[in-house]
């Protein structure tokens, strides 16, 4: 059994290196879908490099065997998708609500949920225009959220198969991508809309809603949560009538799934940030935490590999051992960044990432298993990054802030996203006397000396900060 | 002619965005609704000040004169329809001590929620004026619904073959409306045109939108629009005088683009393209304005007639470029 080396971020080269040392049994030990025949996906990056993820090639991985195996399996989701459908598996696209639905869906046998919008990284993986060129010929502006690029997968049909339904979430959240789905559907895809509730703070002094509170704190009408039960009730009998399963007992077991994913990740996450040396890189915990959404296309592996990725960051922790600079000085990021290079960058420029703010807290929180399961689902979304204030939306960091376990605040933004255009200025205000650094993430290719400056100064300040 | 914020009487405002807030409830309140329809060029740069520069130039100005203006303002009323829009209400409500109230409105046909939202709505400005609206909205119907009848017949004017009236000055007496107005003025120059007639859809037209489209008639005649800031409000129509009328009316007209799925609003608009007779469409979009901006293909499939796409950010620097391009477009369509 190959044995990790002393923790280090290592370039794809070095792992090609390594991956000799890896043995045939530890190899074929590792599949998707529970299938030895088929289902392998150990490689190392350099494989996917060859087949088009170009941007391996300047990325720097952890090198340990957990890291790499959630590697292989993340950057195999495109074949793992196409074999489901071979071997008669649904596939089902959940768009918008990123990582509620899909618990849904997953509930019935053979029904996999994917989030088409999460190829919004192919781009900056593949390093290639291919994609967003695409999207503008079928009329989506260039100021527009990287998101666009799945308009174009789903002409392409290379990315993932054609879904045996979409279910398509819009509402109180981002326009892009409501957008996007909307030039989807004239494609002549068969879609279910659902609505997104606001989560509006309470009135003072009148209301004519009983409350409810989230685990956050922040309060919102009932009523709402009662839209999203019905929501979620059109879901699951179109699902019946796509399977011909109609027992909630299945549902119980799926939500069961999801919060071992989120307690898992949550584990993961306070490990490392709370440890004195950075255990784990910033690019893979942002790809650990947007497997909450859907366990990138098989949940039961997907646990497996969070298993072995928190067993090697207890075990490092204990040692002390850590994969950047002592000194690195802890930031919160707001917004994920389309292009993954940021967040190994920012690592080798003496910053540490703690705390994230990555549109996805819906994805995050536990699901109450002792209620109802679709009023437990409403009620996990209701807590969702974008439905409600921007003020609720950073409350955490600035908490974080105060307490100074952040010492500064990197905001990612994607020129002309709708709530990147609104809620950056307020951030700030809100943050106020606080080090924030905002950039707007360019397409591919387009990291520029300039925008590394930037990056750079923003440590710089923070160092001189601590002095 | 054109109406000036200072022309308003000392009466307070509640300041909104949507075509779906019913004014008649608003001004049940004892104050005007006034729509925020900014588009001044120097107001959006000082919008810079708390949206980013690539936020929709309408949101920053309408940030930065609420701002400027906050004391006349009693409320502001948004809703979710679009999420500049809705956001703004946050960077308000921080820079601001005015009340805001923000509206699901639903993106999806959910006519419950929208039911539900204005009950909710009108509980909120009972508290907040005093004022028990549901007495007071007979009368507010009443008045608006004549308002809004004297627009039509101005509407039947550049409807109609050869057009009589200018859309320029349609905008005119629809800024009353707007700034919640209801003593609009009807008497125009009217001169029949023969220039190619064209339908006009897409973002915001402003209040200070007028030479813009003195510009577009230089060469074309608009003879209809789905435009907020000019007809849209034409198709509210409240048969019973009521709350419940109210909801009926302002729920069932026409949907905005940014409706899941969109298919209504096209059935509407291609209705009446169709019905005015059109040449050709003016696909008038703000910077950053997704929602039109991702369906100008779309449309240009779907309406079969030339459409000519304008992107601004209300500043016009390009006016001359910009006229050599409706110029062309004019003579393109001319028989």
């Amino acid at each position: 059994m190959y044995k990790d080396p002393k923790p280090k971020k290592i370039t794809m080269d070095e792992w090609s290196v390594r991956f000799k040392n890896i043995d045939n049994k530890t190899i074929k030990k590792f599949v998707y879908y529970n299938n030895h025949d088929w289902g392998l996906y150990l490689q190392p990056p350099a494989t996917f490099m060859v087949y088009g993820t170009r941007e391996l090639r300047r990325l720097r991985f952890d090198n340990s065997l957990a890291a790499l195996r959630m590697w292989g399996f993340v950057f195999n989701e495109s074949e793992r998708l196409f074999r489901a459908r071979q071997s008669g598996k649904k596939i089902v696209a959940t768009m918008g609500d990123l990582g509620t639905v899909s618990i849904i869906v997953m509930a019935f046998p053979d029904c996999i949920p994917f989030y088409p919008e999460c190829i919004w990284w192919t781009p900056f993986f593949n390093e290639s225009t291919v994609l967003l060129d695409l999207a503008s010929e079928l009329g989506a502006p260039e100021a527009a959220c990287f998101s666009r690029a799945a308009l174009a997968a789903f002409v392409k049909k290379a990315y993932f198969p054609k879904p045996d339904y979409i279910f398509a979430s819009t509402g109180a959240t981002c326009d892009d991508y409501s957008c996007i789905m909307q030039s989807i559907e004239h494609l002549g895809y068969d879609f279910m809309w659902l609505e997104v509730p606001l989560r509006r703070s309470p009135a003072k002094h009148v209301s004519m809603d009983s409350l409810v509170k989230t685990k956050n704190g922040f309060e919102y009408p009932r009523r709402f949560e009662e839209y999203l039960i019905k929501e979620y009730e059109k879901v699951w009998q179109k699902m019946v009538e796509i399977t011909g399963i109609d027992d909630q007992n299945l549902l119980m077991v799926s939500i069961k799934k999801a919060n071992q994913v989120r307690t898992l990740v949550e584990k993961i996450k306070r490990t490392t940030y709370q440890a004195g040396n950075a255990p784990f890189p910033a690019l893979e915990l942002m790809t650990i935490e947007f497997g909450n959404l859907y366990g990138y296309a098989d949940m039961d592996e997907w646990i497996r590999i969070l298993e072995m990725i928190y067993e090697t960051i207890v075990e490092r922790t204990k040692k002390n051992i850590g994969i950047i600079s002592e000194d690195a000085i802890p930031i919160a990021w707001v917004n994920p960044t389309a292009d993954p290079y940021l967040l190994d960058y920012v690592e080798r420029i003496g910053l540490r990432v703690v705390d994230t703010e990555y549109v996805i807290n819906q994805a995050l929180v536990e699901i109450d298993e002792q209620i109802e399961p679709f009023r437990a689902l409403a009620q996990s979304f209701m807590q969702a990054s974008l439905i409600g204030s921007t003020a609720q939306r950073i409350s955490s960091i600035n908490k974080a802030m105060r307490t100074g376990k952040i010492e500064g605040i990197l905001i990612t933004n994607m020129l002309g996203g709708s709530h990147c255009a609104m809620e950056t200025k307020l951030m700030e205000r809100l943050l106020k006397d606080k080090p924030v650094l905002a950039i707007d993430v360019p397409a591919p290719f387009g990291i520029t000396e300039q925008i590394k400056t930037r990056l750079q100064a923003f440590a710089e300040v923070l160092h001189e900060r601590r002095k | 002619m054109e109406l000036n914020p200072s022309d308003i009487p000392d009466t307070r405002l509640i300041g909104y965005t949507c075509p779906h807030i019913p004014i008649e409830i608003l001004s049940s309140t004892g104050c005007k609704p006034y729509c925020l329809l900014h588009g001044d060029y120097a107001l959006m740069q000082q919008g810079t000040r708390y949206a980013r520069i690539d936020a929709c130039p309408l949101v920053r100005a309408n940030i930065a004169y609420v701002i400027e203006n906050k004391s006349k303002f009693a409320a502001l009323v948004g809703t979710t329809g679009c999420d500049m829009s809705r956001r703004m209400f946050d960077i308000l409500g921080e820079h601001t001590r005015i009340p805001v109230y923000l509206m699901h409105m639903p993106r999806t046909d959910n006519r419950q929620i929208f039911s539900n939202e204005i009950d909710w709505l009108v509980k909120q400005l009972e508290y907040l004026s005093g004022e028990k609206i549901t007495e007071r909205l007979v009368r507010e119907i009443e008045s608006w619904e004549t308002v809004r009848r004297i627009m039509r017949e101005l509407d039947a004017k550049r409807m109609s073959r050869p057009t009589t009236l200018l859309t320029s000055d349609f905008h005119t007496a629809a800024q009353y409306y707007y700034k919640g107005e209801v003593n609009i003025p009807t008497t125009f120059s009217e001169k029949p045109s023969s220039k190619p007639r064209v339908y006009l859809i897409g973002s915001e037209v402003s209040y200070e939108s007028g030479d813009f489209l003195r510009l577009l008639e230089d060469d074309l005649s608009i003879v209809g629009d789905f435009v907020c800031g000019l007809s849209r409000f034409l198709n509210i129509s409240i048969s019973e005088k009521n709350l419940s009328g109210i909801k009926e009316a302002y729920y069932n007209q026409p949907p905005c683009i940014y409706r899941r799925p969109n298919r209504v609003f096209y059935d509407h608009v291609a209705g009446q393209i169709k019905k005015r007779i059109c040449d050709g469409i003016i696909g008038f979009t703000l910077d950053y304005c997704d929602s039109y901006e991702f369906e100008l293909k779309k449309m240009e499939e779907r309406f079969r007639l030339p459409l000519l796409r304008i992107r601004t950010d209300y500043s016009f620097q390009k006016i001359s470029q910009l006229k050599t391009r409706i110029t062309a477009f004019g003579e393109m369509l001319a028989p």
